[in-house]
């Protein structure tokens, strides 16, 4: 763990407001316990639980009733229309957080399985966590998301270097191309597959953390804009086109 | 030729458990409980698709029943004699024997020109229809207007051209003469079927009288036909969806009880072996580990393989290491190749730099390793004090032999960094060379 300091994203004031939303009570529950133990230990409360649900229909209803900042998703839940994670992000289309910017969702799940993170990521999620994640990482993961910024796991970046085609070595010419990841991007994609913090990634690169999380958010942007087979294959089995 | 049914060995004079079992009579070693090795009961009954002129029946039957092909053949010709049995039997052998590739027999495989690619069907036909053609035009001045001529000829022709339709109901078969550019040959043989049928069919109805005084008995027929498979039209629908929903449901209920089988071998088991141990922490860690890890292969990955890929060999290694350790391993892995000497290298040395990075590392142990078309890359990464290359002898040696030499004994290249929190190890082997992969 080498960001101890979650509070280095932007400025915001006052904790991000978090909806928890998983379909296992205990996980909830300790999920709550652990943020709240890391954050007393730290002195910092970066974020304050203000609901959770167990199914896809309570979710809706509680997020469109709390407004939270960031709501952690998980990629597996009842009800909706048999989607789970995706069916919440769907109902909860264009509600906004108290603070004015629109309701980020952190993905947080044990499955492993590219089609269900993909899918999830498609629907607007701007991260995706495994639920082995530590509670200190977790907070670091909930601010960035709460920033806009986009939070990639280890897996994550190895599932998009494999989509994209650039472990196979298919770089885009121009950034903009949405089919492929720049040079830039796939070094930091690659940074990250292999472990690294943001910050160890700007250092690696001489790069600022500004500039990773830039790229990082561009590369989540073509993982949810790009109609590369390989995303829209992942897509089309969760009927989501 | 020996038949499969000859008793596996001599009869034993064995006694289940007696004093001298073992010794029993001749000198060489006996197992007592050694039964015959299990062999499939009877070779299925399949025509061979790839040779010959002839459907195979008579060499499906004899491989089925363990006899020789000769004996089947004039069992089958003595049959035909006696009244024509044989003949029926053949027919319908042939049109209800299922074709498959067949191991051929060495004798036979050994002959290079005995073995073409696929019957010779043209000649076949050609030959057929020259024999039906000539049959008729010499039989039906001979037998006039007689029974023989308006019954069997029209018969014979209608079972010729069924024969010659019906060769085509084999989906395998099918699909090799429909799908792959003989498309037009395998429509021919359709047609030239159906047609023979039909004007078998009209010749037999007609019975010589010209085609119009059938011809309202005919539409008859035909109307009849009809309004019968429109009334029964929705019951068969019905009925084949209902089937459908049965088959689709007995295999729902098949994967169920499959996967609750899974769960109660795997699952169930760690389960109850944590409770058991519920005092020793690392042990209930090292199970609940290695448990989540085998179900996420099972649920995920499908079915596994062998060592057959490098990315799954180097799945293996670290899965072994987070065994030995009880240290939680975090690997990505992307793209692959296959298997073969240098990445088994690669392997070994991604092994060595693992166990270095759960002994002296801390966690979180993260691994990457990305296989592509200019070569792999290793990354192994801890996040402890690091270990330094120098300051450890022991581990110096570990690391000098197992990781950079291995390394560069195939090609590859292999680097240690040090960094702020932990350490790094790099490990690089070139493309396969020649290959594609």
């Amino acid at each position: 763990m080498s960001s101890p300091t979650p509070t280095g994203g932007g400025v915001q004031s006052g904790p991000v407001r978090v909806v928890l939303v998983d379909d296992h009570r205990m996980f909830r529950t300790g999920v709550r316990a652990e943020l709240t133990d890391a954050m007393a230990a730290s002195g910092i409360p970066v974020c304050e639980f203000v609901g959770e649900a167990p199914d896809v229909d309570t979710a809706v209803q509680v997020i469109r009733a709390e407004q939270p900042d960031v709501v952690l998703l998980d990629v597996h839940l009842p009800g909706g229309n048999g989607n789970g994670g995706v069916d919440v992000i769907h109902g909860c289309f264009g509600v906004q957080a108290r603070s004015g910017a629109p309701v980020r969702f952190l993905a947080l799940s044990v499955s492993d399985a590219a089609e269900d993170v993909i899918a999830v990521i498609r629907a607007g999620a701007r991260g995706y966590v495994t639920k082995t994640i530590g509670a200190r990482d977790l907070i670091t993961a909930i601010r960035r998301v709460a920033d806009g910024d986009a939070v990639f796991s280890p897996r994550l970046a190895g599932f998009v270097l494999d989509a994209f085609g650039a472990a196979a070595g298919e770089i885009a010419e121009v950034d903009e191309e949405l089919d492929r990841l720049s040079a830039r991007e796939r070094e930091v994609m690659r940074l990250i597959a292999r472990g690294y913090q943001y910050k160890e990634v700007a250092k690696e690169l001489f790069i600022s953390v500004k500039t990773v999380e830039t790229h990082v958010s561009s590369v989540l942007r073509k993982l949810q804009l790009s109609s590369r087979h390989e995303l829209t294959a992942w897509a089309m089995g969760r009927r989501l086109l | 030729m020996p038949t499969p049914y000859e008793p596996a060995a001599h009869p034993r004079p064995v006694t289940d458990g007696g004093p001298d079992a073992g010794v029993a009579g001749s000198g060489l070693p006996v197992h007592p409980y050694e039964l015959p090795p299990a062999q499939p009961s009877r070779p299925p009954l399949v025509r061979s698709r790839s040779r010959g002129w002839t459907p195979g029946v008579c060499g499906a039957v004899a491989r089925h029943l363990g006899v020789s092909r000769r004996s089947v053949r004039w069992t089958f010709v003595l049959l035909t004699l006696a009244g024509g049995a044989g003949l029926a039997a053949y027919v319908f052998l042939w049109a209800l024997t299922p074709e498959a590739d067949v191991d051929a027999d060495p004798t036979q495989a050994a002959d290079p020109g005995a073995a073409p690619e696929r019957r010779q069907w043209g000649l076949v036909l050609v030959v057929g229809a020259v024999l039906v053609v000539g049959g008729a035009v010499l039989l039906t001045p001979v037998l006039g207007g007689g029974v023989i001529g308006t019954v069997l000829v029209p018969l014979f022709t209608i079972a010729v051209g069924a024969i010659v339709a019906w060769s085509n109901l084999d989906d395998a078969q099918r699909s090799r003469w429909l799908g792959s550019g003989e498309g037009r040959y395998g429509w021919l043989r359709m047609a030239l079927g159906v047609g023979l049928a039909m004007a078998g069919i009209l010749v037999l109805v007609t019975r010589g009288e010209s085609v119009s005084a059938v011809w309202d008995a005919l539409l008859a027929a035909i109307a009849v036909l009809v309004g019968a498979l429109i009334i029964a039209a929705p019951w068969a629908l019905r009925l084949w969806g209902d089937l459908r929903r049965e088959q689709v449901a007995a295999a729902r209920a098949t994967e169920r009880a499959d996967i609750a089988a899974h769960l109660h071998d795997s699952v169930l088991q760690t389960l109850a072996l944590i409770q058991r141990q519920s005092h020793d922490s690392a042990a209930v860690t090292r199970l609940a580990r290695a448990q989540e890890r085998e179900l996420r292969s099972w649920l995920y990955a499908g079915p596994q393989g062998s060592q057959s890929t490098l990315a799954a060999a180097v799945t293996e290694v670290a899965h072994d290491v987070e065994d030995l350790h009880g240290v939680a391993i975090d690997l990505v892995v992307t793209g692959d190749r296959p298997y073969e000497p240098h990445g088994a290298a690669l392997a070994q040395a991604m092994r060595e730099a693992l166990l270095n990075a759960v002994r002296h590392g801390g966690t979180p142990v993260t691994a990457y390793v990305e296989i592509g078309p200019t070569g792999v890359e290793a990354f192994v990464r801890d996040r402890g004090d690091g270990f330094d290359l120098d300051s450890v002898p022991e581990d110096r040696l570990g690391v000098r032999q197992s990781i950079l030499g291995r390394m560069e004994r195939h090609g590859g290249a292999a680097r240690v960094r040090r960094r702020d929190d932990g350490t790094e190890v790099e490990l690089r082997l070139p493309p396969i060379e020649g290959g594609t992969s």
